[in-house]
This record gives structure tokens, C-alpha cells and sequence, in this order.
């Protein structure tokens, strides 16, 4: 733990016309893990990712990101937003999306060349879409418009990602390119914050979890906080099954 | 580039090609004698429409056409105060246009953000109380009798004709900064378009590049006042930009097709508008604008409507080979031998008069032997294929059926699709060995 | 129409006499004041649920596309035989209604088509539509006196000069007959074309006629000196009876369907579930947008209809929560705003300034050239004094002001900087990080905060006695425990235990 965590967050609190969406966060994301985000609708699991990312303002707390401010950490996160977010209509191919993961590192001015071109395919080829290169992007799928966005992150080459709901109504092939993928960025000591509402795939795919419901109920390795206890005092009496999804947790 | 980008700056191109013709076509077909007023006149036209049909491609893509109504009207006073402060003096004018527009603007995100109103009924209130101001400026104006008052009533519905030779010099070099302003930010742009968090994320000041995006459309705006007038303008700003979205998929030839037809559009509406005296010239081009639009709607490739009713037509009859291929198989089934025919008369009933060309196209397919008359049976290749579709309609009844108890991931079921392209081998497994 | 009108007379004669009643429908001002008043009440009634159903740009565009469907409708009437074309014709408003109808329709299916976005689609709609009817009137100039001046802004000033009269007395028609006392004769030559003769030819041969035989309405007679008595007249302007017509049938519809709309308004899909039919209402909606549109076209143009719809609406609801009051609020508000905006025509601000003064002002200022005659479009003046008033009530509302939120926002934030400071305290409070978290010195750090605003919040929550400092580390006193527990409690979470699972 002397080691600078990847993610630091201090008495965070996140109020919209002075009702909290985040009370008093403290978390702390140590490096090169897998880190799920779980909580109920309205517990602030977005808000928490755009609010690391300082994507709104923040009532009060701090945000470091390697020991880092987050504006001086632009070049270091990665971020996956919610397909829902954006108009697919918009008149632009997959390879086009993804080579917008580059444009921040690129600069004012400067285009796109050959080199980033290459970087675009080798992460289109990663996450098995490159044959939808030149597609345009309305006519893909939910599953496949997800693995765009996922290689317009992996171009980014962050060493902390944010993901809002990667997995929301995918197919099983992609939900298993996703796993992979994630298994491939731990593997090369990337952290990855995810924000899931699958509580039974929890602790297969997640090394750690943090249990959200406007304020941060648990934290820490999954084997450790994924409890019956933990997830009733995070959903209330709201999600039937809660014993049997802990009871298959690894130990 | 790819294959497909470089098809699309062909149809690019010829779309071009068919522009430029269009006009010298239209004139001889007219009978219009071409002269010097009339070459200053399209030329305006085209320059302004270009302008316009360029940057009205933000307004439309980023769902804001009729914030684009909203500032046209809004421009109206700030013409007339530039006016009576300036008098009659372009730049002026357009400078004042674009205050007035700028504040109409700051008007309407200000009251969406801080009051109940929702956009709509911001816009709707903005539009009306700038117009009614500008009016009265007018109103003043007018009774003031200046003889160089003449020429400010072109801002209401435009009028091509007065746009004057050093005019045309001015509106291109805006025009121009702003295409270089465009050029120079294409991917920031482009970017906050499409996906504005994930720009901020990447540490691009959002804020300042909406500003810069959304003074451009004000500066697209400002300049074809003068063509389309303030009641009409926002048709001059979208119209090119909505048909040039029609053919093609990639953002920059979205842009140039939309200068394309912007041009096509104002050199058209002004020539037709020196035709006729008293004929304002907004209206005249918002027909030819809207014309485009209609047939770019009907006949562009793979969006357009015609194109769409053929696709249609064309899986219905693949559907229903498929059924009437599934059919002779389920038939010969019956009898106990996978060669044995099926009447063409009994599909038909079956299957309806679509089929007939269904049973031609498998038979070129190579999937159906005709025997004599009119009796039809499974080739070897037509076989396997028939047994393959048995076995993926077979399994998805059983995913259906117990794919939730079995735990498997679930999908939206389509037997259309391979189900063992979209589930893994071990998930097919499982579903083959229930019983 | 006219029987109505008769009625109103009939009526209005009991308060008032004959010659003031005809010198106030034949006076320019005060019937540009009746019938500003009529249109600003006709439009706010179905403007509310516009502003609420957020279609007031649907409603600019219908109030666009009416005209087409008076041009097309004039057109056609010209055509058939037997059909007087008129600008007053009933058939207008039917014409005009569908093509608020086909305005609305269109734009549905071009959206429906997937290939064009629900804003691009009304913004193509309306135009296309418009620009048509413009192109129209300026082919037929000659035949229908409409100018694009009269679209955008309408004519409110010279509603007075279309009028119809009423007889009151004395309302015989006459028929002069030949041998009538009060037939004249003259002579003609019967024969001088035929023989290219002048009259003086004394092969000219004459017969007599009647110069003024013929029907003659009380009017007429009267005009042409037939009768010593003169009828008792009143001269009705049309365009008051319309849109009292008009106001009436939306005053008539509203109260009738008033829970149908309120519950469309705010719950389509209940209201689909109830088989209320909030698509047919819509739609009757619309008709009745564009016929007051079109009703309102004469008096106040195309462009500017919608601030009537819109306008008086939002300010009303910027003033007041509920659909009821806002239907009461809003067109008295707007017969309000347009007294006050045709006094501000005439170059009266409010009763507060002249016009002329401001000019006077401004011509010694910056230089009118002396050019100081205040001059305007009564139906702009309205829209402008409607937006001032919208204005007023924005600033200085008591819900939704500017004003009063500046304040309650400030009171809000340092509350809510209050209780965040206190939550943090309990937070860490008896933890082994107490020492880093609360420390006096660091605490802004840990806030996220500026020094001043840390030391502001510290100062005001010691001086309430709510928190304290000892050995340079923040502690709660009993009273910020209670604020603290209260404010956990009203939010609903599980906040009272602190540092869970860490």
C-alpha cells in the first residue's frame, strides 16, 4: 500500500442544485486492478466516473490520479462512455471513432497520419472488429458499437480506464471480448473502474468492487466485501436472490 | 483510403459534375440571356449558398435546426440598429446581425438553464420579441425617409439582386476565414460533435469550442440573411446540409456535398429571382434547396427511399426462397426420401405468387433440380443447406425454450442468424445434448 | 357571422348610444386596441398548452404555413364558378386549418422515414411551405391585396376599414320605379350608332328612361338623397367578430376537454391507457392553433402570432405552478401587455416616459438628425411590451425569479458547504486518519476548498456552536452531532455508520 494508488479519491461529494448525487466518496484504486462498481439506479455510479474525471464540478473532496491532479492526468485515463450518449446516425465509420481516441494526444492542429491509421487497426484488430473498419456506424449493432468504443479506449494506451456500462445489452460474444479485454489490460498492470449492474458476474470478472449508494458502503477486495450483509445495506431489500449471487463467490 | 470512401468521393464528384450542369441547363431551357448582372448575381448566390450549405451541417448535426430560425430572426435589430448607426454598409450590418444574434443566443441558453422553459419555448420567445424590436427599428427607419433606406427590406426575405460587386468581395474573405477557422479545428469539431464528454475528457476545452462551433453557424447565418431574408434563412441552412447527409456516411463529404448543393441552391434561387422583378429571392431558393432535399430522400443510395422499397423487395424474395427451400425439404421428409419432389403448385399455394421467382433463383443457385413438369427436388448442395437451416431453427427452439435454465447468455432470438456464430461452442453443446 | 354581430350591437347599444358605439368601431386606434386585446386572449388559451407540451415552434411553424392554405383556398375559390373569392371568405379558415394540419402530418412522416431528425423536418416543412404561398402572392399581386409587408406584420391599424354595416332604423329598401315622383328621366338616342349619327342629327331619333331606377338598400337611398331620413347605422368591423369567434371556440373547447388535456399534457401514455385519444386531441389541438392563426393573420402577421401563443403562457407560469391558474393568468396578461403595447405604439411607455422625449434625448446625445417621430407597428409594440412583462416576471417572481433564486442559492450553497464540513467531521471522527482528516491546518486540502470559504464555514458553524477545535483537530459539540443525524436522516440513507467496510 505504500505504492501511489491509481485512483485516489478524498471526501468527495457531488451535489446537483444542492441535492448530493455523492456524499463524502473515499476510495482509493490501487494499480494494475480490475475495480467493478455496483450499486442501485440513481446511486450515482456515472456521477462518480464523471466527477473523477472532472467532467462536472465537484461540491467539495479531491481527485488524484497517480498522485495527480486530474487536468495533469488527461493523458494517463482512458475513458469508455455510455453508448446511449451519443447520436450513431452521426455520418462517420468505426475506424473514425476509434481514431478519436488519439486526437488528445495529438494536439491542436495536428491530424491524424499514417502511424495513428496503424495504431487505429492494430486496435480494431485486437478487439476483433477490424473487418468493420470502414463500416458506418449506425448500421452496427448494440454489441458492436460497444467494441468500437472499447477500441477507441484501447488507442488511448491509458494506464487508468473508465468504463460506464460496458457490458448493457451486449451479445455473449462481445460480453466475452470484453472480459478478455479486461483480462489483457490487468495483465499489462492497467487499472480499470467499471460501473456494472450484473451483480452475478461480479466476482468472476472483478478483482476488487465498491459497493455505491451515494455514498460508498464497502470497498476493497471482492472476496473480502462482496457479503450477503453488504450488498442488503447497498439495494435494501430491492434484489431477490442476494444470497445465493454471494454464495457462489469464489472464495 | 478504403474501397468504400473512395466510391463515395465519386459520387461526390459526379454529383458535382451534375451541379454545374444543372445551371448552364436550366438557362438554355429557360431561354434566360446571359449578361454581366446576371453572372454577378449567381455568382453571390452560389458564393453565399456554399458559405451557408457548409457550416449549416453543425446546426443539423448537432440537432439544432431551429435554434438556427431562432437567431435569423434574432438578427433583424442589430441590421437596423448597425444601420442607423452606420447607415448602409455591409460589414456593418453583418457585424450587427451577428451581436444581435449572438445575444439571442445567450438569451436562450441563459432561459433554458435558469428558468422552467424548456428550449422550445425559449426559442419561440426570443425569435419573437428580437423580431418585433427589429421591426420597430425599421419601422423608425422608414419613416425617417432616407433615400439609401432602400435595401434594408432584402433582410426580410432576401434579395440577391442588391448584393452589390464589393459585397460579394467581403462575404467571401468571411466565408473564407471561417473555412479556414473550420479547417484548422476539423478534428476538435468533428470530435465535440459526436462525442462531447469524451472530448472533455481528453482535456479539450469544451466550453470554448461549442463557442467557436456555434459563432460559426451565427457567421453562416449572418451572411445569407441577405440571400434568404430572416423568415427563410433557416431552410437555406439546413436544406443543403439534410440532403448532402442522404449520400454519403463520412463527415467531410458531408460538407462538401452540402456547399455543393448550398451553391446550386442560391445561384438557382437568384436567377430565378432577376427573372422577375419583385420576386424576393429567399423564397425561390428554399424551393430549389427543398427540391434537392426531396430528391436526394428518394434517390440516394443505400438511405434513399427507392433504394429501401428494392432492398425490401429483394428480402422478401430471399425469405421466401428460404421458406420454399425449407418447405420441398419438410415435404420429401414426409415421404421418406430426401430426393422426392415437391409440386410447384402446392407452393404456391403455400407460399404465394413471390414463390415462383423464388424457385427460379434456387434452381440458378444450384440448390433445386427441376424434374419433369412442374415437380422441384433438393439437389446434394440444396440438401445440406435445408439441413443446416433445420439444425439452427432446431436450436434456437431449444434456446428459447431452456436457455434461461440452462444459463446461457441470453440474446434477442432471430433465427435468421447462425445461432452458433453468436453463442460459443460449449453453449451449443449443451443445447444439442437436452433431451 | 352577421346575425351575431347584430346581437353584439343589439347589446353594446344598451350601454352605450349609437354615435359613441360608431365612433369607436370606426375609430383606427380603438379598434386596433379590441382586436389586439381578442387575439392576445384567443392565443394564450391553447399557448399554455403549447408551452407545456413544448410545441411553440410547431406553433410558429403552423402560424406559417395558414398562409399557403389562404392562398391555395383563395386560388381555388377563384377558379369555381359560382363562388365569390374573397379574403373574408369562411372557406379560409377550413383551408387554412388544413394546412396547419398538413404542416404538422408532414413533418411527422418525413421524420418517420428515419432520414431526417424531428427539428430538421419542421425546419424544412415550414419554409418549403411558406416560401410557396410568398411565390404565389407575388404572381398574383394584382388580385389579392396582401404584400409581404401584411405577412410579416399584419395590419392591425385599418382593421376599422373593413367593416360591415348594420341598419339599425329606417331600414326600408327602396325600389324606384319609372313612375316613381322621384324617378328621373333623361333622353338617349336610340338610333345615332347604328346610323353614325350625332345626337343633333334630325334624323336622330329618342326615347326616355330612368336614370336612378333600381333596388336601393336604407344605405344607398339615403346616400343618394332618396329619402329625407337617414338610417340608423353601425359599422361593424369583420375582424372583431372573427376573433371573438375564434376566442370563444377555444375558450369552448378548453373547458370542455380541460382534464382530456391536462392529462395528455402530462401523461400521454396514461392518457392513451384511458382511451382518452391524446393523438385526436393533438391534432384538434392543432386545428385550432391555426384557426387562430389565421384569424389573428390580418390583424397581426405571420411571424409574430407566435409570441401571442407563447409569451403570455410562460410568463404566467414563470409567476405560478398550476395549469389553472396559469389558463387564468395568461390571456388576461396578455390583454394587458396589449393595451400596454398599443399605448406604447402611440409612443406612451408605460404611462413612466414619451417616446418622443427618448428620442429627443437621444437626438441631442448621439444625432437623430432630427428625426424624432415615434413611429412603430402596433402588432411589434405588443410583442415587445408582452416580452418586457415577461421579463419583469422573470427577475422578479417570487418562485421562479432571478432575484429571489440569487439569494435562496447563496443561502443553499453555504447550508450545504455547512453540512458537508460537519459530515466530514462525523465521518473521521474517532478513526485512525482523525488526526491527517480533521486537522485544523490541512483541512482545505482535504475539502477540496479555498482557505477563505474553509475558514468562512469554520467560523460560522463555531459561531452556531456546532463544531469546535480542540488541540488544533475539529471535533462535533452535541448540537452539530443532532444537524448532522438530521441531515442523514432526511436524506434516507444508511449514513449513521461511519467508515463502513474499510
Amino acid at each position: 500500500m505504500n505504492q501511489t494508488p491509481a485512483l485516489h479519491i478524498e471526501d468527495l461529494t457531488v451535489a446537483f442544485d444542492s441535492r448530493p448525487a455523492l456524499w463524502d466518496v473515499d476510495l482509493a484504486v490501487p494499480e494494475g486492478v480490475l475495480m467493478a462498481i455496483v450499486g442501485p439506479n440513481g446511486a450515482g455510479k456515472t456521477t462518480l466516473i464523471q466527477a473523477a474525471l472532472d467532467l462536472i464540478p465537484r461540491a467539495a473532496g479531491t481527485v488524484r490520479i497517480f498522485g495527480e491532479p486530474v487536468a495533469r492526468a488527461r493523458g494517463l485515463t482512458g475513458y469508455v462512455p455510455q453508448r446511449g450518449s451519443v447520436d450513431w446516425d452521426f455520418p462517420t465509420t468505426v475506424q473514425d471513432v476509434v481514431m478519436m481516441g488519439l486526437y488528445g494526444r495529438l494536439g491542436w492542429l495536428r491530424r491524424p497520419g499514417a502511424d495513428e491509421r496503424q495504431r487505429t487497426l492494430q486496435a480494431l484488430e485486437q478487439i476483433g472488429i477490424a473487418d468493420l473498419a470502414t463500416r458506418q456506424i449506425s448500421q452496427l449493432s448494440g454489441g458492436q458499437q460497444q467494441r468500437t468504443f472499447l477500441a477507441r479506449a484501447l488507442v488511448q494506451d491509458a494506464r487508468l480506464y473508465f468504463m460506464d456500462e460496458p457490458f448493457a445489452a451486449v451479445d455473449a460474444i462481445t460480453e466475452r471480448a470484453i472480459v478478455t479485454l479486461l483480462q489483457e489490460l490487468r495483465a499489462r498492470g492497467r487499472t480499470v473502474v467499471v460501473v456494472h449492474h450484473d451483480l452475478q458476474s461480479v466476482p468472476d470478472y472483478f478483482d476488487q468492487v465498491t459497493l455505491l449508494n451515494v455514498e460508498v458502503i464497502a470497498s476493497g477486495p471482492t472476496a473480502e466485501v462482496y457479503s450477503e450483509d453488504n450488498l442488503r445495506r447497498t439495494f435494501g431489500g430491492r434484489v431477490a436472490g442476494i444470497a445465493r449471487l454471494t454464495e457462489e463467490a469464489p472464495p | 483510403m478504403s474501397h468504400a470512401g473512395s466510391r463515395n468521393w465519386r459520387t461526390v464528384a459526379a454529383l458535382l459534375a451534375l451541379s454545374l450542369l444543372a445551371i448552364p441547363l436550366g438557362l438554355a431551357l429557360g431561354n434566360i440571356r446571359v449578361d454581366y448582372t446576371l453572372v454577378t448575381v449567381a455568382a453571390g448566390g452560389a458564393v453565399l449558398g456554399i458559405v451557408c450549405g457548409v457550416l449549416g451541417s453543425f446546426a443539423v448535426l448537432r440537432q439544432q435546426s431551429l435554434l438556427g430560425d431562432a437567431l435569423s430572426h434574432a438578427a433583424l435589430p442589430g441590421v437596423a440598429l448597425a444601420f442607423l448607426l452606420a447607415g448602409r454598409e455591409l460589414g456593418w450590418l453583418l457585424a450587427g446581425a451577428g451581436i444581435a444574434s449572438w445575444l439571442g443566443v445567450l438569451l436562450i441558453n441563459t432561459l433554458v438553464r435558469r428558468t422552467r422553459l424548456k428550449q422550445d419555448a425559449a426559442m419561440g420567445i426570443v425569435l419573437a420579441a428580437f423580431f418585433a424590436l427589429g421591426i420597430t427599428l425599421l419601422t423608425y427607419i422608414q419613416s425617417r425617409n432616407d433615400a439609401s433606406q432602400a435595401g434594408l427590406d432584402q433582410f426580410i426575405f432576401g434579395q440577391a439582386a442588391s448584393i452589390r460587386r464589393q459585397d460579394v468581395l467581403l462575404i467571401s474573405v468571411v466565408g473564407l476565414a471561417a473555412f479556414v477557422v473550420l479547417i484548422a479545428l476539423w478534428k476538435e469539431f468533428k470530435l465535440i460533435t459526436f462525442d462531447p464528454s469524451f472530448a472533455q475528457a481528453n482535456g479539450f476545452p469544451l466550453r470554448l469550442l461549442d463557442v467557436l462551433l456555434s459563432t460559426l453557424i451565427v457567421v453562416a447565418i449572418v451572411l445569407g440573411l441577405q440571400l434568404a431574408g430572416v423568415v427563410l434563412m433557416v431552410g437555406l441552412l439546413i436544406a443543403p446540409a439534410v440532403a448532402a447527409r442522404q449520400w454519403t456516411q463520412q463527415l467531410d463529404q458531408m460538407l462538401v456535398l452540402a456547399g455543393i448543393f448550398g451553391g446550386l441552391a442560391g445561384a438557382g434561387g437568384s436567377i430565378l429571382s432577376g427573372m422577375q422583378q419583385g420576386l424576393p429571392t429567399g423564397p425561390l431558393i428554399i424551393v430549389v434547396a427543398v427540391a434537392i432535399v426531396a430528391l436526394s430522400i428518394a434517390l440516394a443510395p443505400e438511405r434513399g427511399l427507392l433504394w429501401r422499397h428494392w432492398r425490401q423487395r429483394r428480402d422478401r424474395q430471399r425469405f421466401t426462397a428460404q421458406q420454399v427451400l425449407q418447405d420441398i425439404h419438410r415435404h420429401a421428409l414426409q415421404h421418406g426420401d430426401p430426393q422426392y419432389p415437391a409440386p410447384g403448385g402446392m407452393l404456391v399455394t403455400l407460399r404465394g405468387p413471390l414463390a415462383r421467382p423464388a424457385l427460379r433463383h434456387l434452381q440458378r443457385e444450384g440448390l433445386l433440380n427441376a424434374s419433369a413438369g412442374d415437380d422441384w427436388k433438393l439437389s446434394e448442395r440444396g440438401l445440406e443447406r435445408s439441413q443446416a437451416a433445420a439444425r439452427n431453427q432446431f436450436l434456437w427452439d431449444r434456446y428459447r425454450q431452456f436457455g434461461e435454465d440452462l444459463g446461457l447468455p441470453s440474446l434477442a432470438v432471430d433465427p435468421q442468424q447462425p445461432i452458433d456464430r453468436l453463442l460459443p461452442a460449449d453453449a451449443i453443446a449443451r443445447l444439442e445434448a437436452l433431451d | 357571422m352577421a346575425t351575431l354581430e347584430a346581437l353584439l350591437i343589439d347589446l353594446l347599444l344598451r350601454v352605450t348610444d349609437l354615435q359613441q358605439l360608431n365612433a369607436i368601431l370606426g375609430d383606427p386606434q380603438a379598434t386596433a386596441l379590441i382586436t389586439g386585446g381578442l387575439v392576445a386572449f384567443a392565443a394564450a388559451l391553447p399557448g399554455t398548452f403549447l408551452l407545456l407540451r413544448k410545441l411553440a415552434m410547431t406553433a410558429d411553424a403552423i402560424s406559417h404555413t395558414v398562409l399557403l392554405g389562404i392562398v391555395l383556398t383563395f386560388l381555388l375559390l377563384a377558379a369555381l364558378p359560382g363562388l365569390e373569392a374573397d379574403l373574408n371568405s369562411p372557406w379560409l379558415i377550413l383551408g387554412a386549418a388544413l394546412a396547419g394540419v398538413a404542416t404538422v402530418l408532414l413533418t411527422d412522416a418525413i421524420q418517420r422515414s428515419g432520414l431526417v431528425r424531428e427539428d430538421a423536418a419542421l425546419g424544412l416543412v415550414f419554409p418549403l411551405l411558406f416560401a410557396i404561398a410568398i411565390i404565389l402572392i407575388s404572381r398574383l399581386a394584382d388580385d389579392v391585396h396582401l404584400d409581404s409587408d401584411a405577412v410579416i406584420l399584419g395590419e392591425i391599424g385599418v382593421v376599422w376599414a373593413d367593416a360591415r354595416s348594420h341598419c339599425l332604423q329606417d331600414c326600408q329598401p327602396l325600389e324606384i320605379t319609372p313612375d316613381d315622383p322621384r324617378a328621373e328621366t333623361g333622353r338617349r338616342c336610340t338610333n345615332c350608332v347604328e346610323l353614325d349619327i350625332g345626337p343633333r342629327d334630325p334624323a336622330a331619333e329618342f326615347e326616355e328612361y330612368c336614370l336612378n331606377c333600381g333596388s336601393y338598400t336604407a344605405a344607398e337611398a339615403w346616400r343618394a338623397r332618396l329619402v329625407p331620413q337617414a338610417p340608423t347605422l353601425v359599422f361593424w368591423p369583420r375582424a372583431i367578430t372573427s376573433m371573438l369567434l375564434v376566442a370563444l371556440l377555444n375558450l369552448a373547447f378548453i373547458a370542455l376537454f380541460y382534464k382530456e388535456l391536462k392529462l395528455g399534457t402530462f401523461d400521454p401514455a396514461l392518457a392513451a391507457a384511458l382511451s382518452l385519444r391524446p393523438a385526436l386531441l393533438n391534432t384538434a389541438l392543432m386545428v385550432l392553433v391555426s384557426v387562430t392563426a389565421v384569424a389573428a393573420f390580418d390583424a397581426v402577421g405571420s411571424v409574430l402570432v407566435v409570441a401571442f401563443f407563447i409569451i403570455p403562457p410562460a410568463t404566467a407560469w414563470l409567476l405560478r405552478d398550476r395549469l389553472a391558474h396559469i389558463l387564468l393568468l395568461a390571456p388576461a396578461g396578455g390583454v394587458l401587455a396589449s393595451l400596454a403595447g398599443y399605448e406604447f405604439s402611440r409612443g406612451n411607455f408605460l404611462g413612466i416616459a414619451q417616446m418622443r422625449d427618448l428620442l429627443l434625448m437621444l437626438d441631442e446625445a448621439i444625432g437623430l438628425d432630427g428625426f424624432t417621430e415615434w413611429n412603430t407597428s402596433i402588432s411589434a409594440a405588443i410583442v415587445l411590451m408582452m416580452f418586457l412583462f415577461f421579463l419583469l416576471a422573470w427577475v422578479f417572481s417570487p418562485r421562479q425569479g432571478l432575484l429571489l433564486s440569487l439569494l435562496q442559492h447563496r443561502a443553499r450553497q453555504q447550508h450545504f458547504a455547512e453540512q458537508l464540513l460537519l459530515g466530514h467531521v462525523h465521518h473521521h471522527q474517532g478513526t485512525a486518519e482523525a488526526a491527517s482528516e480533521l486537522a485544523h491546518a490541512g483541512l482545505h486540502q482535504h475539502m477540496g476548498w479555498t482557505p477563505r470559504k474553509t475558514q468562512r464555514v469554520l467560523a460560522r458553524l463555531r459561531l452556531r456552536d456546532m463544531l469546535q477545535i480542540e488541540d488544533g483537530i475539529l471535533q462535533l459539540t452535541a448540537r452539530g452531532e443532532r444537524s448532522v443525524r438530521r441531515f442523514m436522516a432526511l436524506r434516507g440513507t444508511s449514513g449513521a455508520s461511519p467508515a463502513a467496510g474499510r
